[in-house]
């Protein structure tokens, strides 16, 4: 009788999709031979919804550098989880206007605080410098603050040494998806405030807790 | 605990039964509020808010409570504004990731006088739309499934005609007025009940928000337990009284109302709650809404219903009206708990 199906436990949730329908779109993992993968999925029936699948997926393969198998699974080429990365890669796919051309973005972005460009360098092994180029004040300060936005968006390993490093556990580049977490480092406290307040909507309040 | 053995019911029978603590072949799963999710309305294409004012869209998201998740009960009525929109308060309809509210700062009556049960109380679109929906579940679920209806309590309707802050104020200032305005806002209690009933509704839920943050239990006491008597005589179908937060205090003043069930909250313990009762009313409940369905995972929400089991909780289900994010995998947990815990005892 029942047409829901277990496609495995659910990790993150948009409620309404603004590009297509407000329909409701959700990522899900299943761990198959030991290893992690997801599954980005919706129960919606619009004409519309399997291809905005399918264009999520291409987004997140092209944004993450991730891969995908033939089951329809995205995992990460080194098999680890990063399901906190790849949480966040999610969201940021779903937020992305469908008409901009799609490609990986930059190792670099332009930090308005710090008014430089800050550069996250691949040092082999899942390690990533953060720099700046220029001579402004407090600098430092503003690298070291990307760097812990990286750790906390993608679920990164600090250094001990270098409060710029940031290290991924399994080991393994990941250019892609530093690329994109980059974009939301500088500020990641309102990363995680937007996505408390969308996950907190639909929660039914008494009256007398009401405003 | 030992449970006797019993043939096999159908949802709606093991729901009726447990609502009046007779023998049951297990334990019902059962809603007295929404199990409505974002993606459930997906399923079957019945978001908010229309699927609160389009009793066809209404029913079938209830529904899949019963065919997706494997309750026992279908709960049509997911807000609690449905008859204050029929009375005139103000409505935030929403979208559909978010509930329809009253604008309670904005309130309709200051005064007893003011209160009038207007004579389109469920011919309005709003009210009519659940009864319509009550109509289309029984005509398409027969006997097997139980429906259970909602009809808002005179505290609540007091909160959203009133005003929150107001109504609490006369409650403080003038104890007699409070009364007065009370008894004639349970009409609307009533009337709207006995349409739903009429409708083909089961049992039905009553929320009454005397909740633990803002009212004693001698407010209780004072105020609502013989209103509540009088509901219970008055509305000719098992009630299930609702009130959230920490109730352990007014329990025992419940349990003297008559009412089939209370539907209790996760802040009070399932044993410590049906030490209280004494089987003089079915608790019904009580799975934490924000901690377990919507943010842990499902070996927690197992706990949870197994906690209730063993301490005898006559009806499983959560403990409130679900958030709209809860996952499909947690929801149907419940269902899988019950069973697995009444397979090992079976054994």
């Amino acid at each position: 009788m029942a047409t829901t199906q277990d496609i495995g436990t659910r990790i993150e949730l948009v409620p309404m999709d603004s590009h297509c329908n407000n329909i409701t779109l959700a990522l899900y993992r299943k761990d198959i031979a030991g290893v992690p993968g997801y599954r980005v999925h919706t129960y919606s029936q619009h004409p519309s919804a399997q291809q905005r699948i399918e264009d999520l997926r291409q987004t997140m393969l092209v944004l993450g550098g991730i891969e995908i198998d033939g089951e329809g699974f995205l995992h990460f080429p080194c098999a680890h989880a990063h399901q906190f990365a790849i949480r966040r890669l999610f969201l940021d796919a779903c937020k992305r206007d469908p008409q901009l051309p799609l490609a990986p973005l930059p190792l670099h972005i332009f930090d308005k605080k710090g008014d430089c460009d800050i550069f996250a360098d691949s040092l082999g092994n899942g390690r990533y410098a953060v720099r700046a180029e220029g001579n402004n004040s407090g600098i430092e300060r503003r690298t070291a603050t990307i760097a812990r936005g990286l750790i906390r968006l993608g679920e990164m390993e600090e250094s001990a040494e270098d409060a710029n490093l940031a290290a991924f556990s399994c080991g393994q580049a990941h250019d892609a998806l530093v690329a994109q977490l980059l974009v939301r480092a500088p500020n990641v406290r309102a990363a995680m405030r937007e996505a408390e307040e969308m996950a907190s909507r639909g929660q039914l309040v008494a009256p007398s807790a009401q405003n | 605990m030992d449970t006797p053995k019993v043939a096999p019911m159908t949802s709606r029978e093991r729901v009726l039964a447990a609502l009046k603590r007779e023998p049951v072949d297990r334990t019902p799963l059962c809603n007295p509020t929404s199990v409505a999710t974002v993606e459930l309305m997906d399923l079957v294409n019945a978001p908010f808010p229309d699927a609160n004012r389009q009793p066809e869209l209404m029913a079938r998201l209830a529904a899949t409570g019963y065919t997706e998740l494997g309750f026992d009960t279908i709960m049509p009525v997911f807000s609690i504004i449905q008859e204050s929109a029929a009375l005139g308060c103000k409505i935030q309809w929403e979208q559909k990731d978010n509930w329809p509210t009253v604008k309670m700062s904005e309130p309709i009556w200051e005064t007893p006088d003011d209160i009038k049960v207007p004579t389109d109380l469920c011919t309005h679109p709003d009210t009519k739309c659940v009864t319509d929906a009550i109509k289309i579940l029984r005509k398409e679920y027969g006997d097997e499934v139980a429906i259970v209806g909602k009809t808002m309590g005179p505290w609540s309707l007091g909160y959203h005609c009133f005003g929150v802050e107001p109504f609490l104020l006369m409650s403080l200032d003038d104890p007699g007025k409070t009364k007065l305005c009370l008894d004639r806002m349970k009409e609307i209690t009533v009337e709207y009940g006995l349409a739903q009933i009429e409708a083909g509704a089961d049992a039905l839920t009553l929320p009454d928000h005397a909740t633990g943050d803002l009212v004693s239990g001698e407010y209780y006491e004072r105020y609502l337990r013989d209103l509540h008597i009088e509901m219970a005589e008055r509305l000719p179908v098992p009630i299930i009284l609702h009130i959230c937060g920490r109730t352990v205090d007014r329990m025992e003043y419940i349990a003297q109302t008559g009412m089939a069930a209370f539907h209790f909250d996760s802040k009070n313990t399932p044993q410590e709650s049906m030490d209280v009762v004494k089987e003089r009313i079915s608790l019904v409940g009580n799975i934490n809404n924000p901690e377990t369905l919507f943010s842990k995972g499902p070996d927690v929400v197992r706990e949870e219903v197994y906690r209730n089991l063993e301490a005898g909780v006559q009806l499983v289900g959560p403990e409130c009206a679900i958030p709209l994010q809860t996952s499909i995998e947690n929801l149907k947990e419940i269902n899988r708990a019950v069973r697995d815990w009444h397979a090992g005892y079976d054994r």
